[in-house]
Order: structure tokens, then sequence, then C-alpha cells
């Protein structure tokens, strides 16, 4: 396929990119440019738009609620997480692919049909309630749903194997040989795990924590179903910007608020973690 | 390291279980003979199925999913396999440029990109059409169609094409014959999983959603939203179903890559 | 009492006898390498000795006490594994101090006998080195501090210098034998390589097929081999089969199809008259005899200070032989012999 020079291979190439650059331009570039204009053309001044979001109290509670329920549910998907990953290793492979498969095939269903699930084990008549009444724990229906604690089980579902795959693949990667070497010289169990098992996959624990983070900032569909009216996360703010209140430089400035935020987690993260790494999740 | 246990097995099992039984905790209400939600139900039927099918609002919605979802598949699949060719040819900075872009979409959070799209809609007058959502999936679905084939792309070995196109093979031939058969796992993998994206996709569609383009997952949204009846786990049992076809043909894939 | 014992140690993986009935005493201070081909079994009795895996039946003492049950971590070993296995996100002195810290010794001992461990094994000032800056050899060396600053009650080796380019391993075995020399610490060596097991040894155990077939020190193995296998194992040897035609205390002879005269020498252990045996003649006393027995030269091998002769006799037994240059006789058909005293005759290896 090298006939022609350098000019007709470049050609070559760019005439492949092409099809695949347009509809990024067209769907994700465009639509990134139109919202940044749009979140500076407030009627009432370039900046109103982020001054209103910056200063109204309401809006302030729903970014600290977002950021909070982001950090719990990755705090628990990593720990989930890690331990799940940590008996991965140890399975031996029939075993192995049958609970590696378990943790997959939840990436193939919607997270609607996901939610919709925890919607139906949560409720006050649900399984889960009619379970632990049964089982005397409690003697009232448990108040999970519309409420933080559902929102929080629910998110951290749906994000846990954003959190086991990348820690396994980690813990995948470490020398068995080294965990014997520790153990020869005389380290307990808990010596090897904390100065041997946990150093060798921080790579992989920070690539985890920065996607269930990142993915919990932009939760839309779970906590709008699972949670009450305290649990309004920013994407259902947005929402509420553009099909309520029909305001469109809020509802921007607000989805340029959450980009940037995004942005900072990975940039931060990029510190730690090579970006590559997504690689492992696809 | 130290084989498991029993414990570990047990353990291993719970968890597992844990994170696979919720997502099918829909598929019994299907089977409900009740109107009323319960979970499990009290007694079996397949009245809701009959429901679903006999609706042509449920059924529209289905055949909108499948529109959007094919037509997303094939673009992507196509502009997808194409750039994946195109990376390796280009210099150092320029693919380190196009990887990036490419991994927008995946960092950007889904609502900020639908908030745009609709914004950009709006403007265009797309609102409510099946290019827009059809667009905006094959979006979502690139870079990982891009990275599927990519890794097809690596394995392949480079003399092979150079030996066809050596014998006086002509480009397009050489791509059929030589280069297209041996990426194909890659490119029947990331199609698969274009589909099932696009089939689940949510946030999405129901902003880009009007009222004769309305998927499934929307009109879930809708109905659960308000009283709703077991016909919605009808439909998301079909989801399941559909998705379980996407991950076994995609592990299928995988290892013949492999 | 010995510092290592092992006293009927068996090992099985389902149906595969890995090791059979074995008893093993190592006395303390001492070096013994257990030499032997892979599948031998001489890394599964050393795993069983660190701890690693258990004995299916039997018990390993250590200092006089029962082990056995114990797992690695309450053994107080030192293990230099065959890859180095050294922490990579730790530097050389944290790599060193790893089983100093574990046992909690103070900062200011730890820190002395760190150091010390690297002056030892040559590597003084690389205490702030990341692992992944070293060759193979320091690596290899840092292994070894790390094993040997415990203070074990035993180090065990297994195959240490198998990634080693040739010249680097000899050096490294030379260093071993010097460090083992200035301060005798109980060893147990796993290798396959026979140069090897006789640089560094006080004592070999060669190992076949799960089995210790003779232990003894390099001396005793290689001029009284107890089979044919060991004899093969250890240096170059030339085994002439035959029957045992006559055998009286410390004496047999061997009759050889196509040699003439029966071969004499001193007999193995458990040689009966009419058994299928082998005379055993190092290459090194065949020498030109005069009114020796017959033999044409077909190769003639130059190998720098010595000269490697093949050699036939009239009947068709070939034998080697390995003269200095200088004795080398230039003739194509010359006459060869050897002292009776150095001849072993030994039972053919099962």
């Amino acid at each position: 396929m090298k006939h022609g020079g350098p000019v007709a291979r470049v050609a070559v190439a760019a005439l492949l990119l092409a099809p695949a650059a347009v509809i990024i331009a067209m769907g994700f570039i465009a639509p990134l440019a139109r919202l940044a204009i749009l979140s500076f053309s407030a009627p009432a001044g370039p900046l109103a738009a982020y001054r209103e979001l910056a200063t109204v109290d309401v809006y302030r509670i729903v970014l600290r609620n977002t950021v909070v329920l982001a950090l719990v549910v990755s705090a628990a998907s990593l720990a989930i997480g890690f331990a799940l990953a940590l008996v991965l290793t140890r399975l031996d492979p029939s075993w192995r692919a049958v609970v590696f498969g378990c943790v997959v095939l939840p990436l193939w269903i919607s997270v609607l049909v996901r939610t919709f699930s925890w919607m139906l084990i949560l409720e006050s008549n649900g399984p889960l309630n009619r379970f632990l009444i049964a089982l005397g724990i409690t003697d009232q229906p448990l108040p999970l749903l519309f409420a933080f604690p559902g929102v929080a089980i629910g998110m951290t579902h749906v994000v846990l194997p954003y959190a086991v795959l990348p820690i396994y693949a980690a813990l995948a990667r470490i020398d068995p040989v080294l965990l014997r070497a520790s153990d020869g010289l005389g380290a307990s169990r808990a010596t090897t795990f904390l100065r041997v098992l946990l150093p060798l996959s921080a790579r992989g624990l920070a690539t985890a924590a920065t996607f269930t983070f990142l993915l919990s900032l932009g939760f839309f569909v779970t906590p709008a179903l699972l949670g009450g009216p305290s649990n309004t996360t920013i994407p259902m703010l947005i929402d509420s910007f553009v099909n309520e209140r029909l305001d469109w430089p809020l509802a921007a400035a607000a989805s340029m608020t959450l980009l940037a935020m995004a942005l900072v987690v990975i940039g931060f993260a990029g510190r730690f973690a090579p970006i590559g790494a997504i690689s492992e999740i696809a | 390291m130290t084989p498991a246990g029993a414990w570990t097995k047990a353990f291993a099992a719970f968890v597992a279980a844990l994170v696979v039984v919720p997502v099918l905790a829909t598929v019994p209400l299907a089977f409900s003979a009740q109107s009323f939600v319960r979970l499990p139900p009290q007694n079996w039927s397949l009245r809701w199925w009959g429901a679903f099918f006999a609706d042509p609002s449920w059924l529209r919605a289905l055949a909108t999913s499948l529109e959007v979802a094919t037509l997303s598949c094939l673009l992507s699949v196509m502009a997808g396999t194409s750039a994946a060719l195109a990376l390796p040819r280009l210099g150092p900075r320029v693919r380190a440029l196009a990887n990036g872009l490419f991994l927008g979409p995946l960092i950007a959070p889904v609502i900020v990109l639908a908030v745009g799209l609709y914004a950009l809609a709006r403007a265009l007058g797309l609102v409510g059409s099946t290019i827009g959502l059809v667009l905006a999936h094959t979006m979502l679905a690139l870079p990982y169609v891009v990275m599927n084939v990519g890794v097809s792309i690596a394995t392949l070995d480079p003399r092979l094409a150079l030996a066809a196109s050596g014998l006086g093979a002509g480009p397009w031939r050489v791509f059929f014959t030589v280069v297209l058969p041996s990426i194909l796992p890659g490119v029947i993998g990331g199609g698969v999983f274009a589909f099932v994206t696009s089939f689940d996709e949510v946030v999405l569609a129901i902003f880009l959603a009007g009222p004769s383009v309305k998927t499934l997952p929307v009109r879930i949204w809708e109905e659960i939203r308000v009283e709703y009846t077991p016909v919605v786990a009808v439909a998301a049992t079909i989801m399941i179903v559909l998705a379980g076809f996407g991950l076994a043909i995609g592990r299928l894939t995988a290892r013949r890559r492999a | 009492m010995s510092a290592v014992a092992f006293r009927g140690v068996t090992k099985r993986f389902d149906a595969f006898e890995a090791l059979a009935p074995l008893d093993l005493d190592i006395a303390s201070g001492e070096f013994v390498t257990l030499l032997g081909p892979s599948g031998s079994g001489k890394t599964t009795l050393l795993n069983i000795c660190a701890g690693y895996l258990p004995p299916t039946s039997g018990s390993l003492l250590i200092g006089g006490r029962d082990v056995t049950a114990l797992p690695a971590r309450r053994r107080n070993i030192g293990m230099v594994f065959q890859n180095y296995a050294l922490f990579p996100h730790l530097d050389v002195f944290e790599n060193v101090a790893y089983g100093l810290r574990a046992r909690k010794v103070a900062i200011a001992e730890l820190r002395r006998r760190v150091q010390e461990a690297l002056r030892t094994v040559r590597l003084d000032d690389f205490g702030a080195r990341s692992v992944r800056s070293l060759s193979g050899g320091q690596q290899q060396r840092v292994a070894l501090a790390r094993a040997m600053v415990i203070e074990p009650d035993i180090l065990l080796m297994d195959e240490p210098l198998g990634a080693l380019d040739k010249q680097l391993r000899k050096d490294v075995q030379i260093e071993i034998r010097r460090m083992h020399v200035a301060r005798p610490r109980t060893t147990l060596y796993v290798t396959h390589d026979q140069e090897e097991a006789l640089v560094m040894s006080d004592r070999i155990a060669v190992m076949r097929q799960g089995r210790i077939v003779q232990l003894g020190t390099a001396q005793e193995l290689y001029s009284r081999p107890a089979d044919s296998f060991v004899a093969r194992f250890l240096g170059e040897s030339n085994l002439v089969r035959g029957r045992v035609a006559a055998l009286e205390e410390g004496r047999a002879s061997l009759a050889v199809d196509g040699f003439g005269a029966p071969i004499e020498g001193r007999p193995a252990r458990g040689l009966k008259v009419s058994d299928e045996a082998c005379a055993l003649i190092r290459p090194e006393h065949v020498r030109p005899v005069a009114g020796g027995r017959q033999a044409r030269v077909l190769e003639r091998l130059f190998l720098g200070e010595i000269v490697a002769l093949r050699l036939v006799s009239p009947g068709g037994v070939e034998l080697w032989s390995r003269l200095f240059s200088a004795d080398a006789p230039q003739d194509d058909v010359i006459e060869i012999g050897w002292e009776k005293e150095r001849v072993s005759i030994l039972p053919e290896a099962s």
C-alpha cells in the first residue's frame, strides 16, 4: 500500500481519519463550544450565570452533596473492589472466569435497568426490607429509597466493575514470588499486605479511584430515581435548568463547571496513574 | 498468590452474587400475574409480555431503539475502523492529539454532552430527529471501536500486507483480503459494543428525544417516574437479554483475537 | 545435634511422588548442595525446608525444634530466589533492611547491620540506589545481603546464579565461597550445574527422581560415585559396560565385549557377580603406557592446555583420554593404560 510518495501517504491517512474527525467535531467539539458560548450569554452579563451558581445557597449545597456522594461511592467501591480483585487473583482459572463474568455482565446492561432493579429491591415493600423484617433485624421497613443510603448503594453497585478491573489488572501484575520473599523474611501477613501488595498495586488503585470518582460526579439517572429532594446532584440540577427553568446560560454554566471538575480530577490523577489505563476498562 | 481456601471461595461467590443478582432483579417481575409491583411475584403469568407486544407505543420505542442502534453501530464501525487504520500512519504528535480527542467522549460527563448536543440541535432545528441521536450515539461508541480495532491492528503482521501488495494486489484488495479478515474480531467486538451501548443509552436519548424519536430506555424512564405496571419490567428484560447476547459475542471475539 | 534435619520427608502431588522418604542432616555452618537434573525434587525439598510447601509426611527440625507445622515467616530462614525477588518499589537499603524491620530491630542496630551486610557483598555505597538501576550480578548480591543480614538459622538458595552469564557466574561462585569460608553459615543450595556444586560445597547430595542417590564431599562423589548416574553427573567420565566377572573384598573385574582382558577396579556397594555394571575410568587417568592396551586415535581435540583424544580399541570400545598437551602422543596408534586404583566398577543407574 506504499505506492505514492509521503504526500500521498498523508493524504490517505487524512482521508481515513476524516469520517471519525467529522463525527467528533460535530458530536463533541461543537456542542462543547456551543455550551461555552451560551454560558457567557446570560442577559445580565457574561459572568452572571457563573456568579449565580457560585452565590446561590441551594446550588452550593447541590455542589457539596454531589462531591460528598461521589467521595462516599468512590471509597465504598474501592474497598469492595479491592477485596474482590484480591479474591480474584487467588481463585483458580475456572472459578475466576465465572466471577469475572459476574463482574463484567452489569457493564453491558443499561444503567437505567440496573437502577430500576434497585428501585424494586430497596422500596419499603421490597424484598430487602421484607428480608430484614423477617430476620428481625428491624421492625419497620428502612427508608432506603428516596434517601442517601439508596442512592449510595445503587451508585456503588453501578460503579463497582470500574473499580475491580483496574485493581485486578494491577494485582495480577505483581510477581507472586515477591509475596513469598516477604513471607520468608519474617513479615506478618498484614505487613506483607501493607508494605508489598498495597504499594505495588497503587497505580491500579489510583486509576480505579479516578474513574469511580469521575463517573460518580456525572450520575444523572440513578440519583434521580433512587434519591430524594436532598440528594439532588449537579447533573440533575442541570436537567432542571434546561427542562424546567429553560435557563440556557445557567445550564451551560453549570455544565462547564462540571466539565471543569472532571478535567481537574483527570489532571490530578494523571500525575499518579497513566491515562492510557482507560483501555483496561474497555 | 496463595490458592483460595473455602472461605475465600465463599466470599467470592457471595460478592459475585451481590453484583449480579440486583441487576437481574427486574426479570421475575416481567412474569408477574399481578398489576401491582411486587418482587418476587406471587403469581406468574405472561400477560405483561402480551401487553407489551400489543401496545403500539412500546413497539414503536423498541423499533426506534433498534433503528438507532443499528445506524450508530454501522456508522461507528466504519468511521472507527477507518480511523484505527489511519492512526499508525500518523506522526507521533498527531497521533497523540487524535488519541486525546478520542478520549474526550469518555471523560466528559454524559450530561454535559447531552445538554450541549441538545443546545446544538435546537440551533440547527434537529431536535427530536433520528440523525441527531444517531450522531450522538456514534460519537459515544467511536472511542471504543477505535480502541478495539486498534488492538487487532497492532497484532497484525505488517509483512502480510507487504507480501500481498508485492504480489500485485491493489490497496482495496489488500484491505479486503488480508487486513479485514485479521481485524474482523476487533471490528465485530467494537460493533457489538457500539450496538449495545446505543441500545442501552439513556441520558442522550432523554435530551434528544422527540415525540417520534423515543427509544426504549426513554419510554421506561418516563413510565417509572409515575405509576407503572410490570410491563416496564418486560421492556427491561428485553434489554437485559440483548445485553447478554452482546456480552457473549464480545467475549467470543475477544478470545478469537487473543 | 545437626542444624537442620530432615526425617522421612516425602512429598506427593496427587499421584506424582516428588520426594521418596528422605533423610538428610546438615551440620551447623555446613554448605550442602542439592545437585540434580530438573524434576529430581531438589527445589521441592528446598521449598519444604523454607516452609513454602508442607511435606506429605515426615518431619523437619531446624536448630533442634520441630518446624514441620510452622509457616515460613516463623522459621527464621534466609531465602535467595532464582529471579532475586527484590522489592521494586524499595531501594537497596530498604530491601536489605526488610527482614530486620519485620523483626522490629532497633533503628541504630538495623542501620549498622544493613551497612555491614552491604559491605560483605561489596555494595557499600549502593544503599540509596533503586533496584531497577542495578545489573543482574548486583541484584543477586543485594538478594544475598537481604537473606544474610537477618542471621537466619539456615540460608536457602534456589539456583540463584541461573540468570547470570558464564563469566559472572564464575565470579559470584567464588565470591559466595569466599564469604562462606570467612563466616560459615548453614546453607542449603540448589543447582543443576555440577561445576557450581564442586566449587562451593562442603558436601553434595546428588538427587534423582525424588531420591538422594549419594551424599558426600566433592572428592568422594568424584572418585567413588555410587552409580553411573552420579559418575556421569560429575565431571567427564568413560563408562564401559560389561558384566561383573569376579568379585572379592575391595576388588572386582568387569568382562567387556571387545576389550580383551577384563577391567579391574574397586567395586561400589551392592554389586554381585554377573551383574550388569560399568567401569568408570576418568579421562585424565587414561594415559599412554608402554605395553598397554592397543588403541587407535579417532579424534584429537585441542582445548587449550588440555588435549582430548577419542580412542577406540580393536574390539570397538571407545574411550576418551584427557592429557596435558605436552604429554599427548602424536601417533595414531598408541598403547594406553591406567591405574587399577583409579577405576570404579559401578552399578548401572536404573
